[in-house]
């Protein structure tokens, strides 16, 4: 600790490039946070995937839908246990602010096939029953302050699901996951029947997607494989994937989004890496007289390695406490930023999390020493005569 | 201590430099009885700094031997010669070379960090060593707010601050001026008759050089005559 103000009035000494060292420390920190925070969230929200579900969507896009007709025939493939239609209706509720996940599904089989969705018998019974019922989660119904029997409207922003007017809903059921058993459940959607959407709709409208309920996860691919042979003739080909992949595909949309996150944060880790290495170079060959003094002083060659490192893990500690604040500010931000904010509370994990800071301050405190380990060996190697000399 | 403050025995200090040697010291033996003050003289290239330097046990000799302050510096580890150093020698460079993100005073208790004085002693010694060489009153200026002559009288207090028995300094008034030289020379002195520090100068100065008890010239690796001035 003695060493401490002399370690911190030698970065004083250039605050400029000091300060951009931290600066660009703290950038790194911060970037690492919210591509992991975001990775995490993804990977969370994959976890919830059972092996025994698939999906069966149009093979050329989510956009487009399916004949309601290939329920039953899906129903019929040996493996396949049970089907339900769930098709996105993207209801806004008030304001597109408010933006959350709501389904149109077949209740019973959708239900039957998700045993984790909990609900109260008696809220099931009245949700079943009421074709204008809606089930809630209990995230979002705590966040908007619903509660059972309270009435909704949504009006979605699809085309075919425009009939110039709101859908009146009644919360009829507001369910629950139990996340020790099931992580990355989601308790922020709202499912309401189908049969509400096709009947207001002039049975206009078909299916956005199916999930299906199979007897053996080891069957998956079979099945989806027999699936898809089904319809591979008619003009609205499938895709039938298991739920993991169905989940992923959804979230990567571009591609491998987890490979080019992490492709883009060891690019930043590295580029910064550099610039550290080079400023603490910079420093310490500016200060080889003072060096090779207090070597002459007495300084051990241990002692100036130390404080070389030592000024290196400063940096990365102000850099890396930096980018934390800056990160955990901007995560916090984002959850509660217009639309996005709603986005991400698909994703119930979204923040800064403990595992997520100590690894970023670990990196910065790697890559401060990665940093200054070449300098302060410069520093404990070079021979006083030598460096006082070189004035 | 008893016997001589310095002790050199046959000292060979030989450089490589593109398979070339250079032989910088050849069979150097000299003798700085303890209270000594020794100038060390000679032309440039003559071996004076590389002599103050195996002295003052930053650099090691080819061959022979070197005893300081009753210790033979040759046979120490790198770690040991450093914690001999803090405890034996007290240096004065030519540039002074202060820390200059350090006051005066923190200057000063640079060394004393290596020992296990508590914060407050250390204030304490440090100022002390700063009254000594006159600059009390200078103690929280930084090294860019004090004149040449005041950096080096900083310099010095560094250097006698752990109460070394020896110093070494190389040209200390080189890079000053006639009269912060005589300065510096009086200050020197002082703490070789008052204070019974051994210490060897080099010095390219006679007037400097007249200061000292003892005179020896080097040339070419080899020193010359002794001139005495008792």
């Amino acid at each position: 600790m003695k060493y401490l103000p002399y370690i911190l009035k030698h970065l004083r000494r250039n605050w400029i490039r000091t300060s951009s060292t931290v600066l660009g420390m703290a950038v790194c920190i911060f970037l690492f946070c919210t591509l992991q925070t975001v990775l995490a969230a993804i990977d969370y929200s994959l976890q919830s995937a059972s092996a025994q579900r698939l999906w069966t969507r149009h093979s050329v896009s989510l956009v487009f839908t399916l004949p309601l007709s290939y329920k039953a025939r899906i129903a019929a493939v040996p493996g396949v246990q049970r089907v339900a239609n769930s098709t996105w209706f993207g209801g806004i509720y008030k304001d597109r602010r408010n933006f959350f996940a709501n389904f149109a599904i077949d209740p019973e089989d959708f239900l039957a096939i998700y045993p984790e969705i909990e609900v109260p018998a008696d809220q099931r019974a009245a949700f079943l029953t009421d074709r204008r019922g809606a089930l809630v989660g209990k995230g979002l119904a705590a966040k908007f302050g619903w509660k059972v029997g309270d009435t909704i409207q949504l009006e979605s922003d699809i085309p075919p699901y425009r009939i110039g007017r709101p859908f009146d809903f009644v919360i009829r059921g507001i369910y629950d996951i139990d996340r020790a058993k099931n992580a990355g459940g989601d308790i922020n959607s709202l499912y309401f029947h189908y049969n509400y959407l096709y009947e207001a709709t002039d049975q206009r409208v078909q299916a956005g997607t199916y999930v299906l309920e199979i007897d053996d996860p080891d069957r998956a691919g079979a099945v989806g494989r027999a699936v898809d042979a089904l319809f591979e003739n008619s003009d609205a080909q499938t895709k039938t994937e298991t739920e993991g992949a169905f989940v992923a595909g959804f979230v990567s949309l571009a591609g491998n989004l987890a490979l080019l996150l992490n492709t883009i944060g060891l690019a930043v880790s590295f580029t910064i890496l550099l610039v550290t290495a080079n400023t603490m170079s910079m420093a310490v060959r500016e200060r080889r007289t003072e060096i090779a003094v207090l070597k002459t002083l007495g300084f051990p060659g241990r002692l100036v390695l130390g404080l070389v490192l030592a000024e290196a893990l400063t940096l990365g500690v102000l850099g890396g406490g930096l980018g934390l604040l800056l990160g955990w500010v901007s995560l916090k931000g984002l959850q509660e930023a217009p639309m996005l904010g709603t986005v991400l509370a698909f994703y119930p994990n979204v923040g800064l999390t403990p595992l997520v800071a100590v690894l970023a301050l670990g990196l910065a405190l790697v890559l401060a020493l990665a940093a200054g380990f070449v300098p302060a060996v410069a520093a404990y190697r070079g021979r006083v005569t030598e460096m006082l000399r070189q004035v | 201590m008893t016997g001589p403050a310095v002790e050199i025995e046959r000292v060979r200090k030989v450089y490589t430099r593109d398979s070339q040697q250079i032989v910088v010291l050849d069979g150097i033996d000299l003798v700085v009885p303890e209270g000594e003050f020794l100038a060390l003289m000679g032309p440039s290239g003559s071996g004076k700094t590389t002599l103050l330097n195996l002295i003052a046990g930053i650099d090691r000799p080819s061959s022979g031997r070197v005893r300081v302050a009753g210790t033979d510096v040759t046979a120490l580890s790198e770690s040991a010669l450093a914690k001999w150093r803090s405890r034996n020698v007290g240096f004065i460079f030519q540039f002074y070379n202060l820390i200059p993100v350090l006051t005066a005073v923190e200057n000063v208790e640079l060394p004393l960090l290596l020992t296990s004085l508590s914060r407050r002693q250390r204030r304490e010694r440090a100022l002390l060593a700063l009254k000594v060489v006159g600059l009390a009153d200078r103690a929280k200026h930084y090294p860019r707010q004090l004149s040449g002559g005041q950096e080096q009288r900083v310099a010095i207090a560094r250097a006698v601050v752990t109460d070394p028995s020896v110093l070494v300094a190389d040209e200390p008034t080189g890079d000053l001026d006639a009269r912060s030289a005589e300065d510096i020379l009086a200050l020197i002195d002082t703490l070789n008759t008052d204070f019974k520090k051994t210490i060897v100068m080099v010095t390219h100065d006679p007037r400097a050089a007249s200061r000292a008890h003892v005179e020896r010239h080097l040339d070419k690796g080899v020193l010359a005559r002794e001139v005495s001035r008792r």
